[in-house]
C-alpha cells in the first residue's frame, strides 16, 4: 500500500510562493507546459480585469485548478478502451489563429498619475496611429494585435486643463494562443461580437429579444439565445455555445401580486407572496440588471425616502420619475430588498430597494415547476431534438459569418471560427444486465429501462409487511381501500409477505394525522402509509418530520388523485409496494460488480434559498459488495459555516457502519460529489479532498484505504449528437466521451446514461480531482455507469449515479420537511426515496 | 466633444451641485417637457449620455445624434438600444434612435424635419470654416422650432482654477456674452428665429456680473414652417454614415399590438374560466360533504386591490358560461376588460386582432375552452 501525500498538491497557491509547481519529472502528457505557462503570467491574470460587465469576476471555469498532474496514472492517457465506436458531433467550434499569432500584453503608466478610467483611455488613444483601432484597455493593461516597435514607448498627451502627461506604454507579455490571459481575451472580444449582433445580456448568456416565443396562457415570453464560452480543451481552443431560453415574464411584480391576492386568503396574502417570490430574479424595467429578491419590506412604499449619494433626500416615486421618467401608480405597494453581494463602483455592497411595478419576474416559480401543464408548453418550444438544436446553435455561426462588423473585428484580431461543428468518435460501453434474485433481465438498451421486463418477478430481499398502519381521510376511503387491494394483488409476486393494513380514518388536519401517528405506532410497525387529500406542503412536512426525527419509522405519502384512475391503478401500486421495500430496507435489483471492498460514497447539497439560512449535505454509503443496501447521514449546516465538517463526520460513521457489516474496512472509495457549483474546484480540491484523507488517517494506522474524488456536474452546456446515416439523433445510453471536449488539465470524463423521450440528452460530466486507486480510466468509466441502473425509485438508468441521487433525495428532504438530522435509526435504509 | 469631462477636473474651489454637464442635460429635459417635441436631434452627441437620457422621455418618437467621431459614439451606443422591459410591455409611443458620423457644416437629408436640435457645448470645438457653414447647415437647411445652443461664457474663466486660456485644449474660441449674443442675433435675425439667453452654473454671490458659466441660446422659429415647401427644396445628397439604429417596440407596430391583445385576452380568460370552474366544483363539492375543505378561494376582498377583475365581473348580461365541456367567456366580456378596452379602442378592433389567434365560438360571438383537457391532469 502506498501512503498519501496528506494534501493533494494544487498548483495556485499564491501565498506559498516557495512550493515549486510540481510538473518538472515527466515530459509527455499534454497540457503540461500549459500549467507552467499559467505561473510565469499569472500576476497579470489576476489583475486582468477588463470586465464586461459589473465588475465581479468569478472563475466560472475553474481554469486554474490542475489535477490532473497529481494522478500518476492517468499521465499519458485518460482514455478508456471499451466499447464501441461511434461517430459524434458536438456543440464546439474550433477557434483558429494566424499562425506564429501572439497578444501582446502592455502596462500601461501614467506621470502624473491619472485617476478616472475614461481619462485614461481617451489620454491613451489620442495615439490611434502609434497603438491602431484595434485594442483592447481597461485602463491599465492594453492588449494589442501587434507588437509596438519598442519595448518601452514613451508619448505625450494633453488634458483639457492643458497638463501634459506622459504615458509609458511597456510590453510585458507576449502571450501565445494558449494562455490563460488568452483565454480570458477571447472570451470578452467574444462577448463584445455577440452584442455586435444586438444580443441582449442576460446574466451570463445573451439572447435575441426581436423574436420571442410568446405563452400568453401562462404570460411567459421565451426568448432564444446562446450559452458561449472559449476554453482551452483537449486538442485545441473551442467555443462551446448552447443553445439557451430565458424565460421572461410579460408582468411585473406588482400584476403578480395582485394576481395572487385573487388567488389566497387574505391573511395567507403576504407569506404566499413571500413564498413565490423570494429567491426570484427580477429584471428592472428601466435598466438592464437583474437583482435577486431577498425580501419583501410590507412597511415601507414608494413615497419613501432615501439618501442619494449627494446626500439629499428623495422618494422613490420621485428619482424614478426624474431619472427614468418612471411612473410609479401604485403608492401602496411594498417595496423589494434585495442583498446585493456585487461591489457597485465605489459603493459598499448594501441592500437595494426595488420598486415591484418597475421589476419584471424572469424564470420560473416553484410552483409553476409543477404546473405539469405549463412546462409541457414550455418544453414545446425548449427541448429541442438534436437536428434542430444543431440547426440552432449553427445560426450563431452563421450570425458571426454574415455580420461584417463582427467579421471586421475577428479579422483585426487575427482570430477566426470554424465552419462546422466538431466531429470525432466516443465509444458506447456494453449495455448491463439486471439481475434480481436469479433472474437475469435483458432489455432494450436504446431506451434504458426495464419496468415491463422486471415487472412481477421476485425480489433480491424481500420486506414483510406484517404490521402497517394505512391512513387515510374520510373522502379518500374507497381510494385507500382500493390501493390496499391492489397492494395485495402486485406483492406475492414480488415475494413480498403483507398482512391487512391497520386502517385508521383521520380528520383532514395536520395535527389529526400527528396524534394518529403518535396513538397507533408500534415498536413493531413496519411502515406508516398516508393518503393525503392535496398536495399540501405543510401536512407532509409535519408528517415526515415527526416520523423521521421523534417517531422513527419508514413512512410512504400518497396523494389520493395519483391512485383515482383506474387504468393506471396497478401500475401505481407496484411503484409503491417497491418504494416501500426499500424504505423498509428491502432490495430490489443489482447489476454485476467486479471491484471488491469498495465502498462508494454520493454526496450532494440542498441550498434553502428560502429562508437562506442553512444547505444540508446528503450523504450516503454503499454498505455491501452489491450496492444494494446504502448507509446514510446527512449535514446541515448554517450560512458561513463550511460543509466539510460535517462530512468528516459523516465518511466516520459511514465506515464505521461498513465494519459492523462486513467485519473489516472497505479498501478502496469512491467519492461521487455532486452539488458543486461553477467555480467551487478549487475549494473542493484544498479544503475538502484534504479532509477526507484526514479523516480516513484517523480511522487507524495501519489504515491506508485508496481514495478517489469524482466530481459530477449535471449542469453542462456540452451536447453531443449521433449521426445515423444523414440525420443527427442522441447518443444512446452508455455513450463515453474521453477525449477532444474533455480537459487537458483534468482527468475528466462525460457519460450519457438515460435516455430522453424528446429534446436533447444531456451527459453527465465527471471530472476524478483525486485518484490513488490506480483503476484505470476504463475501470473508472464502467463503474460510473453501473451505478447510474442502481435508482431504486426508477426502473431504468439515471443521469448519475444512484448515490448522488439519492444523496440528492435525502438532502432535498430534510431541507425541504425536516429540518434536522432525521435519526440515526433509519441511516440503513432508503427511508428518503 | 466629450463633454460632460470638462468640469469633473475642475474640482479644485468652483464646484457645482449636480454638475454643470448635469445642470445642462437637465436644461434641455425641462425643455423638452415644457414643448413635448416629437422629433430631437442632438448634435456632437459624444458619448450619447444626453440621447439615453432623453429616449426615457416619453413625448419623443424620433431620436437622433450626430457627431464628428464615431468612436466615441461607438463606446456607449449600446445603452440606446431597447431593453429587455420594453420588449416585455411594449410602449404606447414608438421611438427610433439613430447615430450618424458626419460633420455639422454638411447637409444631409436625414436631419430634416426635426422639432428640437441640441447643441451642447459644441461650437466652440470648430473650425472658423466650420463655424462659418452651421447656421446654413442648422438654421437654414435643418430647419427646426427649435435649436439650443450652449457654449462657455469666457467672462467666467478667471474663477475657473487652473484655466489660461481654454477650458479645454480643443476648442477653437470661447465667447464672452457679448461675443456670443452678436453672434446668435446676427444668425437668428438671418433665419428669422427669435433668441433668448440664458445659462447655467451660477457665480459665487459677489462675481454675479461675469454671468452664468455656461451660457445658453434658445431659438424659436418665428413662422411654421410650410413642410412641403422646405423640404422639396432640399434635394440634397446623404452625407452621413448612420452607425446605429435601432427601433422600439411599440404598441403602434400591429405585431407588438397584436401580441399585446391575445396575451392578455388569453390571459384574463384563463383566469375566468379557472374561477368559473372552481365556483362549480365547490357547488358541486358543497351538495356531496366536506364544506371544510375549500372555503372563499375565490372570493377576492377589494378594499386595496381593485382592478381590472372586480370590474369585469358586473354585468349579468355578459356572464360566461358552461355548456358541457366547453366554457364559453363572451367578448363582450373581454372587450369590457379596462385593459383589453385600451389596447383596442373599439370591439371591431378586438375582434381582428384576435381572429386566428384564439378559439372561437362558431358565430364569433365569445372565446371557448376545452376542459376536458384540463381534467386531465387533475
Amino acid at each position: 500500500q502506498q501512503t498519501l501525500p496528506s494534501q493533494p498538491p494544487s498548483r495556485r497557491q499564491p501565498q506559498q510562493p516557495h512550493v515549486p509547481p510540481s510538473v518538472s519529472e515527466e515530459p509527455g502528457g499534454r497540457g503540461r507546459q500549459r500549467g507552467l505557462q499559467r505561473l510565469q503570467i499569472s500576476a497579470g491574470f489576476q489583475e486582468l480585469s477588463l470586465a464586461d460587465r459589473g465588475g465581479r469576476r468569478r472563475d466560472f471555469h475553474d481554469l486554474g485548478v490542475n489535477t490532473r498532474q497529481a494522478i500518476e496514472h492517468v499521465q499519458e492517457s485518460k482514455t478508456g478502451s471499451s466499447g464501441i465506436m461511434i461517430k459524434l458531433t458536438t456543440n464546439y467550434f474550433r477557434l483558429t489563429s494566424r499562425p506564429q499569432w501572439a497578444l501582446y500584453q502592455y502596462h500601461v503608466g501614467y506621470s502624473p498619475e491619472m485617476e478616472a478610467r475614461r481619462l485614461r483611455s481617451a489620454l491613451l488613444f489620442q495615439h490611434e496611429q502609434l497603438i491602431g483601432k484595434t485594442h483592447a484597455f481597461d485602463g491599465s493593461i492594453l492588449f494589442l494585435p501587434k507588437k509596438l516597435g519598442n519595448k518601452v514607448t514613451e508619448v505625450f498627451s494633453r488634458t483639457r486643463n492643458g497638463e501634459d502627461v506622459k504615458i509609458t506604454i511597456t510590453l510585458t507579455n507576449e502571450l501565445p494562443p494558449t494562455s490563460p490571459t488568452c483565454l480570458q481575451f477571447y472570451n470578452i472580444i467574444f462577448r463584445r461580437l455577440l452584442k455586435m449582433l444586438n444580443l441582449q445580456q442576460i446574466g451570463r448568456n445573451y439572447y435575441n429579444p426581436s423574436d420571442p416565443i410568446s405563452i400568453p396562457n401562462h404570460r411567459l415570453m421565451v426568448w432564444p439565445g446562446f450559452t458561449s464560452s472559449i476554453l482551452q480543451y483537449e486538442e485545441s481552443i473551442m467555443l462551446c455555445t448552447d443553445v439557451s431560453h430565458k424565460v421572461l415574464r410579460s408582468e411585473t411584480v406588482l400584476d403578480f401580486m395582485y394576481s395572487l391576492y385573487y388567488q389566497v386568503e387574505e391573511q395567507r396574502f403576504r407569506d404566499a407572496c413571500a413564498k413565490e417570490l423570494i429567491g426570484l430574479i427580477v429584471l428592472t424595467k428601466y435598466n438592464n440588471r437583474t437583482y435577486r429578491v431577498d425580501d419583501i419590506d410590507w412597511d415601507a412604499n414608494p413615497q419613501c425616502t432615501f439618501r442619494k449619494a449627494d446626500g439629499s433626500e428623495i422618494s422613490y416615486v420621485d428619482y424614478y420619475k426624474r431619472q427614468y421618467n418612471q411612473e410609479i401608480t401604485d403608492l401602496n405597494q411594498p417595496v423589494l430588498i434585495s442583498q446585493s453581494r456585487r461591489k457597485r463602483g465605489s459603493m459598499m455592497p448594501g441592500p437595494v430597494v426595488l420598486i415591484p411595478e418597475l421589476c419584471f419576474l424572469t424564470g420560473l416559480t416553484e410552483k409553476m415547476r409543477n404546473d405539469f401543464n405549463m412546462m409541457k408548453d414550455l418544453a414545446v418550444h425548449t427541448r429541442l431534438p438534436p437536428e434542430q438544436r444543431q440547426r440552432e446553435i449553427g445560426r450563431l455561426i452563421d450570425y458571426i459569418r454574415k455580420d461584417d462588423n463582427v467579421q471586421k473585428e475577428l479579422r483585426d484580431w487575427g482570430l477566426s471560427f470554424d465552419s462546422n461543428l466538431l466531429s470525432f468518435t466516443g465509444r458506447v460501453v456494453q449495455g448491463e444486465k439486471i439481475l434480481q434474485s436469479g433472474n437475469v433481465f435483458d432489455y432494450n438498451p436504446q431506451f434504458a429501462d426495464w419496468s415491463k421486463e422486471t415487472r412481477g418477478a421476485p425480489l433480491i430481499c424481500a420486506k414483510p409487511l406484517d404490521n402497517w398502519l394505512l391512513i387515510y381521510t374520510r373522502r379518500n376511503y374507497d381510494i385507500a381501500n382500493t390501493l390496499l387491494q391492489n397492494l395485495f394483488k402486485v406483492t406475492p409476486s414480488m415475494g413480498i409477505r403483507m398482512n391487512k393494513a391497520t386502517m385508521i380514518e383521520v380528520d383532514d388536519r395536520t395535527e389529526a394525522y400527528l396524534r394518529v401517528l403518535q396513538q397507533s405506532i408500534t415498536p413493531d410497525t413496519n411502515i406508516a402509509v398516508c393518503v393525503l387529500s392535496s398536495s399540501r406542503k405543510d401536512k407532509y412536512d409535519a408528517i415526515k418530520k415527526y416520523l423521521c426525527t421523534d417517531c422513527p419509522i419508514p413512512s410512504q405519502c400518497v396523494i389520493a388523485r395519483s391512485l383515482s384512475k383506474p387504468q393506471t391503478a396497478m401500475a401505481i401500486a407496484t411503484k409503491i409496494a417497491l418504494q416501500m421495500n426499500c424504505k423498509m430496507g428491502g432490495e430490489l435489483w443489482s447489476v454485476e460488480i467486479p471491484l471488491k471492498q469498495v465502498m462508494v460514497v454520493g454526496i450532494d447539497c440542498y441550498h434553502d434559498t428560502l429562508s437562506g439560512k442553512q444547505s444540508i449535505a446528503g450523504f450516503v454509503a454503499s454498505l455491501n459488495q452489491t450496492m444494494t443496501r446504502w448507509f446514510s447521514r446527512c449535514a446541515v449546516q448554517s450560512r458561513g459555516q463550511e460543509l466539510v465538517d460535517g462530512l468528516k463526520a459523516c465518511l466516520q460513521t459511514a465506515l464505521r457502519d461498513w465494519y459492523k457489516w462486513n467485519k473489516y474496512l472497505p479498501s478502496r472509495i469512491i467519492v461521487y460529489r455532486d452539488g458543486v457549483g461553477d467555480g467551487q474546484l478549487n475549494t473542493l480540491v484544498n479544503y475538502e479532498v484534504p479532509q477526507f484523507l484526514d479523516c480516513l488517517k484517523s480511522v487507524g494506522k495501519d489504515y491506508n484505504p485508496r481514495l478517489t474524488v469524482i466530481v459530477v456536474k449535471k449542469r453542462v452546456n456540452t451536447r453531443f449528437f449521433a449521426q445515423s446515416g444523414g440525420a443527427l439523433k442522441n447518443p444512446p445510453p452508455g455513450t463515453v466521451v474521453d477525449v477532444e471536449v474533455t480537459r487537458p488539465e483534468w482527468y475528466d470524463f462525460f457519460i450519457v446514461s438515460q435516455a430522453v423521450r424528446n429534446g436533447c440528452v444531456a451527459p453527465t460530466h465527471y471530472n476524478v480531482i483525486y485518484d490513488t486507486s490506480k483503476l484505470k480510466p476504463d475501470h473508472i468509466q464502467r463503474l460510473t455507469y453501473k451505478l447510474c441502473h442502481m435508482y431504486y425509485n426508477w426502473s431504468g438508468v439515471i443521469r448519475v449515479p444512484a448515490p448522488c441521487q439519492y444523496a440528492h433525495k435525502l438532502a432535498f428532504l430534510v431541507g425541504q420537511s425536516v429540518h434536522r438530522e432525521p435519526n440515526l435509526l433509519l441511516s440503513d435504509r432508503l427511508y428518503y426515496l | 466633444m466629450d463633454k460632460n469631462f470638462q468640469e469633473e477636473q475642475f474640482t479644485g474651489i468652483i464646484k457645482f451641485t449636480p454638475p454643470l454637464y448635469k445642470q445642462r442635460y437637465q436644461f434641455i429635459k425641462d425643455l423638452v417637457g415644457k414643448y413635448k417635441p416629437k422629433k430631437v436631434a442632438d448634435l456632437g452627441c459624444a458619448d450619447c449620455t444626453l440621447l439615453w437620457m432623453l429616449k426615457f422621455c416619453n413625448c419623443i418618437e424620433v431620436l437622433a445624434g450626430l457627431d464628428i467621431c464615431a468612436s466615441v459614439m461607438k463606446e456607449k451606443m449600446h445603452r440606446l438600444s431597447p431593453l429587455p422591459g420594453d420588449y416585455l410591455q411594449p410602449a404606447e409611443r414608438s421611438l427610433t434612435v439613430t447615430l450618424h458620423h458626419g460633420s455639422v457644416a454638411h447637409k444631409d437629408p436625414c436631419m430634416l424635419g426635426f422639432d428640437l436640435v441640441t447643441c451642447i457645448e459644441l461650437i466652440e470645438h470648430l473650425e472658423q470654416s466650420e463655424l462659418k457653414k452651421f447656421p446654413e447647415v442648422v438654421f437654414g437647411f435643418m430647419a427646426p422650432s427649435i435649436v439650443v445652443i450652449s457654449t462657455p461664457n469666457s467672462e467666467f474663466n478667471p474663477l475657473l482654477p487652473g484655466v489660461t486660456l481654454f477650458r479645454h485644449p480643443d476648442h477653437k474660441f470661447e465667447w464672452n456674452r457679448a461675443q456670443f449674443q452678436s453672434w446668435a442675433l446676427e444668425t437668428a435675425r438671418r433665419y428669422d428665429y427669435s433668441v433668448e439667453f440664458t445659462g447655467v452654473g451660477h457665480p459665487l454671490t459677489g462675481m454675479e456680473k461675469v454671468g452664468f458659466c455656461t451660457q445658453i441660446g434658445v431659438f424659436v422659429r418665428k413662422y411654421p414652417q410650410t413642410t412641403e415647401s422646405a423640404q422639396s427644396e432640399k434635394p440634397t445628397e446623404a452625407v452621413y454614415k448612420t452607425v446605429f439604429k435601432a427601433v422600439y417596440p411599440s404598441l403602434k407596430d400591429e405585431k407588438y399590438l397584436q401580441n399585446a391583445v391575445v396575451s392578455e385576452v388569453i390571459f384574463t380568460t384563463q383566469i375566468i374560466k379557472r374561477s368559473l370552474l372552481d365556483r362549480l366544483m365547490s357547488e358541486h363539492e358543497e351538495c356531496n360533504d366536506d364544506p371544510t375543505e375549500r372555503k372563499s378561494k375565490f372570493q377576492p376582498s377589494m378594499n386595496r386591490f381593485s382592478e381590472d377583475l372586480g370590474k369585469a365581473r358586473v354585468e349579468k348580461s355578459m356572464e360566461p358560461f358552461v355548456n358541457g365541456n366547453v366554457v364559453y367567456i363572451p367578448l363582450k366580456t373581454i372587450f369590457s376588460f379596462p385593459k383589453v378596452n385600451r389596447l383596442c379602442g373599439t370591439f371591431e378592433k378586438l375582434h381582428k386582432l384576435i381572429a386566428g389567434k384564439v378559439t372561437l365560438s362558431s358565430d364569433g360571438s365569445a372565446v371557448m375552452f376545452d376542459t376536458e383537457h384540463e381534467n386531465e391532469e387533475n
